[in-house]
């Protein structure tokens, strides 16, 4: 009985009625995720319809529960391959195999995407040297030892560990850190004369009021994440600190004759090489501002590989460097900042390679069904 | 007879060339001046060197939404005008071209609403200047999407009237005694200020690069007078310009036209190739190929319709050769953009209304001579016309070779992808075109034609195929496009949505029919659905104003979008519709 329904249901998801149904929902939550975009921005509507596996309000059809991207995509792919391995091993057939399979390695790239694709940038001035790229929107709080004049030795607690509050050890260090509050968002003003104090103790925190607020979510928005520790080591309190993503300049204390600086800043990944930024251009249409041309030219320094060498970096010209690829996506201060965005994605290979399959397999099934409606049409002259 | 039907046809194709051919030969000088050669000069406006003539049309499309107006009982055309508005500003002043259509933007100028359309000059609108300049810094700072229809009205008589008001100003301060005058007052105190005025109101730059500055460097009459001021070397170009100004004035055919011979001199002195280049894309101007090719195109679907009730051995030839002279003279305007251009042939939403039309042409010429029935004609003749049409409309915004922004500045990009995806929508229009024609036909027709409907069914299917494959490849071309210029591969931005709301429209098409779900007339009805798609993904996108592909944003095309889907949705229903299911059904026989 179990084995008859499971059959059944295997049998389903290889019918062709399943694959009209998937892709006529896929139309609907690409035509639902394109209006949201107003509203949500676009990496919010793509959250919210193409990677989630239930869409729970969707605008149209009464606000009932919908597919999501990802629950489609999934059942597409298995469908997809169902019917791939079905197809007859004939020659006739051989296009469309080369399409299906094109079709379940784009799925597949897609998937991969959107699970492993880790987005960050690389803000450079330039003559500066930069050896580490940053997120969009994580923080992390850097405890950092600069008491070798040389030489900085950084330690970073990442914003999920402080959101969750309690003690963190630093390792390699006898410091560890109490987090009395975080914000994931907060307002920092000067604090009113007769307020309730700061839970600060020490530094600059100590004259400052913080309330905190809504997170935001916004491409154009950045959440001024801020928080109360306390360092603590060798059983000594060194006094609770406020550290903001909103206050400038990094505050410092000393133990044992170290000194050590805290910086709530955007997460910063530290790379094994360097770029130096030579020159930004920035050029227009004589007479206009529409912009030309965006390039940074950039030294790029790798010690590991022995390597130093200039790279040009511009519009839809990208420089791919150990896994990482690297775009000019912006500029700021007055042409002498470029801003790089980077893209880290294991499956960027997987559409280039899905595109020449599909593409073939469509060329030589068309190829296939034109000969033979040509010789039916022969025939029927003949006959 | 089928031999004299023959050369009949061919004849009329001809014959159609011919006319094209008139287009593009040169006109007669306007009161004895040369003004096309005026017109040929050179000029840097928009970040490009393009002939005057073709700012000077631009501009009156802007204003006066037409290349040309009738004035004092005569046809001004687009070199004239220009001539008068830079050197006889008190004069274009009086002639009445800019239009306006809102009625509260006419009541606001202290007119009244005449007629349909309203035709006012700068000397009407210019006791209002101020009360227009107020009204549209209050609506400028609203998005174009949340305008009323007053602000966007005031705010487009504006730029009108300021672009205007810049031309009058650009070789002499409206006003002045002119240029001449500029040039002997040089060293006066007070020119310094007139030199500033010129400079920053000057829309364009007249004047080539001098010797040994670099090759961008053009200068307007502002620029070139400044530098005359502070003991430079005068530019060359200053004193015929200078004499033209003068002879125009006067009314001296003679000495103008002589001046202008100066001019032309100097111009292949500094910059040798431009004088030939704007040569060139003058006559592309003056040949309006595009326009040429809708009027053949519509005596084309004419004649065919002809055909169905009269001579149809004559008339459906006929209608063929004319479709061919139609996608002669559209092919060559085409090529004339790619050479005049240097791009692709799909750059901006203009040229794709234009490459979709050839695309479908091109495609119903195939069809026609695999199956000769004169439907190839008639779709390919209605869907050349129909974009042309949509092109023209969209050509009104001013330059349509404009430059690349620097994302889009990729002609390898703009080859592949955008060439594909352009032709993935001329078939998906054109399968969507065939479908009407069957619909129609399936209703009209006095008696059911069973092999040419299922020749139109696989006419269709063939073409949605076709269609799939360039809509799948030009989406999956532009993606690698986005993992080339913006770091991922897809990123479900609008446009990049509608295009694979295509291809997922063609394969549900492809697999409902290989499953056995539709059969004729369900392909056919989805094949119409397809249209409204492509018009979507087209046209819709841009008026949604967000994502990274949304340059070309259009306010108006809105009712325009709206009127052609319900028009589709009504021909899907038509062709759903049983055949003559109007007619009294004969009692059935049990």
């Amino acid at each position: 009985m179990i084995k008859t329904y499971a059959l059944r249901i295997w049998k389903y998801t290889r019918s062709l009625q399943l694959t009209i149904i998937l892709l006529a929902l896929l139309m609907c939550l690409v035509l639902f995720c394109t209006l949201a975009q107003v509203e949500m921005g676009t990496q919010g509507a793509v959250n919210a319809y193409m990677r989630s596996f239930i869409v729970w309000r969707q605008p149209l059809l009464m606000s009932l529960p919908f597919p999501g991207g990802a629950l489609v995509g999934l059942l597409l792919t298995i469908n997809l391959t169902g019917r791939t391995l079905e197809l007859q091993r004939t020659w006739a057939k051989a296009g469309m195999w080369l399409v299906h399979s094109g079709l379940v390695i784009l799925f597949a790239g897609e998937f991969v995407a959107g699970m492993m694709q880790v987005d960050t940038n690389l803000s450079i001035e330039v003559g500066q040297t930069v050896n580490y790229v940053q997120s969009y929107k994580n923080m992390e709080l850097a405890v950092i030892d600069v008491t070798d004049p040389t030489w900085d030795e950084v330690y970073s607690v990442p914003d999920n560990l402080l959101a969750k509050g309690g003690t963190v050890a630093i390792p390699g260090t006898p410091l560890s850190l109490n987090v009395k509050r975080y914000f994931a968002n907060a307002q920092l003003t000067t604090l009113a004369p007769g307020a309730p104090p700061s839970l600060a103790t020490a530094g600059v925190g100590t004259g400052v009021s913080v309330v905190e607020q809504p997170v935001v979510s916004a491409d154009n928005e950045m959440n001024q994440a801020s928080a109360f520790v306390e360092p603590v080591a060798g059983g000594r309190s060194y006094g609770v600190w406020l550290t903001s993503v909103a206050l400038g300049a990094p505050q410092s204390f000393t133990h044992e004759g170290r000194t050590y600086l805290l910086s709530m800043r955007l997460l910063r990944q530290y790379l094994p090489y360097a770029f130096t930024l030579k020159q930004f251009r920035h050029d227009v249409y004589p007479g206009t501002s529409i912009p030309k041309n965006f390039s940074s030219l950039v030294q790029v320094m790798n010690p590991s590989r022995n390597e130093s060498r200039e790279v040009l970096i511009y519009m839809n010209q990208p420089l791919r460097y150990e896994g990482k690829t690297f775009y000019q996506a912006s500029f700021g201060k007055n042409d002498t900042l470029s801003v790089l965005s980077v893209v880290e994605n294991p499956g960027w290979l997987l559409p280039y390679v899905s595109c020449v399959l599909v593409s073939l397999g469509l060329l030589v099934h068309f190829a296939i069904v034109l000969r033979r409606s040509l010789k039916r049409r022969q025939d029927q002259k003949e006959g | 007879m089928t031999f004299i039907n023959k050369y009949v046809a061919w004849g009329a194709g001809v014959l159609a060339l011919l006319v094209a051919l008139i287009f593009a030969l040169p006109g007669g000088k306007a009161r004895g001046f040369d003004a096309s050669g005026f017109g040929t000069l050179p000029i840097l406006e928009g970040g490009r060197v393009k002939p005057l003539d073709s700012l000077a049309r631009n501009s009156l499309l802007l204003i006066h939404s037409r290349q040309g107006f009738r004035h004092e009982g005569r046809m001004v055309g687009p070199d004239e005008w220009m001539l008068d508005v830079l050197f006889r500003p008190q004069v274009a002043d009086q002639q009445p071209i800019f239009v306006i259509d809102d009625p509260e933007v006419i009541s606001l100028i202290g007119a009244k609403q005449t007629k349909n359309r309203n035709y006012f000059s700068f000397a009407d609108l210019s006791t209002h200047l101020d009360e227009i300049q107020k009204q549209a810094a209050s609506a400028q700072p609203i998005a174009a999407q949340k305008r009323t229809r007053f602000q966007s009205a005031i705010v487009n008589l504006f730029d009108r009237v300021y672009l205007y008001y810049r031309l009058r100003n650009t070789l002499q301060l409206a006003g002045s005694p002119g240029l001449g005058w500029e040039l002997q007052s040089l060293g006066t105190s007070d020119a310094n200020l007139r030199h500033q005025d010129l400079t920053q109101l000057a829309h364009f730059r007249m004047l080539p690069p001098p010797v040994g500055a670099s090759p961008e460097a053009w200068q307007s009459v502002g620029q070139a007078l400044s530098a005359g001021q502070t003991g430079g070397p005068l530019h060359p170009g200053l004193v015929p310009l200078a004499k033209m100004n003068a002879a125009y004035v006067t009314n001296d055919s003679a000495s103008f036209n002589q001046a202008l011979a100066e001019m032309d001199s100097v111009v292949s002195t500094l910059k040798p190739d431009a004088l030939g280049q704007a040569g060139r894309e003058l006559v592309f101007n003056r040949a309006q190929p595009f326009f040429v090719g809708l009027s053949i195109y519509f005596i084309a679907f004419m004649v065919l319709c002809f055909s169905w009730i009269y001579k149809p051995e004559l008339l459906r030839p006929t209608a063929y050769a004319l479709l061919c002279s139609g996608a002669i003279v559209h092919t060559l305007g085409l090529a004339a953009r790619i050479i005049l251009q240097g791009r692709p042939p799909v750059t901006n939403l203009y040229s794709s209304a234009v490459f979709v039309g050839w695309g479908a042409v091109i495609l119903g010429l195939i069809i026609e001579r695999m199956y000769r029935k004169g439907f190839g004609t008639a779709v390919a003749a209605a869907a050349g016309f129909a974009s042309l049409i949509v092109a023209q409309n969209l050509g009104t915004d001013g330059d349509t070779m404009e430059m690349m922004r620097a994302v889009l500045d990729s002609n390898f990009w703009l080859a592949t992808h955008v060439v594909t995806i352009t032709i993935g929508y001329s078939g998906t229009f054109l399968a969507g075109s065939i479908a009407i024609a069957y619909a129609l036909k399936k209703h009209i027709a006095p008696k059911v034609d069973v092999e040419t409907d299922k020749a139109l069914v696989d006419m269709a299917y063939g073409i949605i195929c076709f269609a799939l494959f360039f809509s799948f490849v030009g989406t999956v071309l532009g993606g690698i496009w986005a993992d080339q210029s913006w770091g991922r591969f897809w990123g479900w931005d609008p446009k990049e949505n509608g295009a694979l709301l295509i291809v997922l429209w063609n394969a549900i098409i492809l697999h409902a029919r290989m499953a056995g779900y539709v059969r004729e007339r369900g392909t056919m009805v989805m094949a119409i659905f397809g249209n409204i798609i492509t018009a979507l993904s087209w046209f819709g996108v841009n008026m949604l104003g967000v994502g990274l592909h949304s340059y070309g944003f259009m306010d108006k095309a809105f009712v325009a979008l709206s009127t052609f889907c319900a028009s589709q949705f009504i021909f899907m229903l038509v062709c759903w519709a049983p055949a003559r299911f109007w007619e009294q059904k004969p009692h059935s026989k049990a």
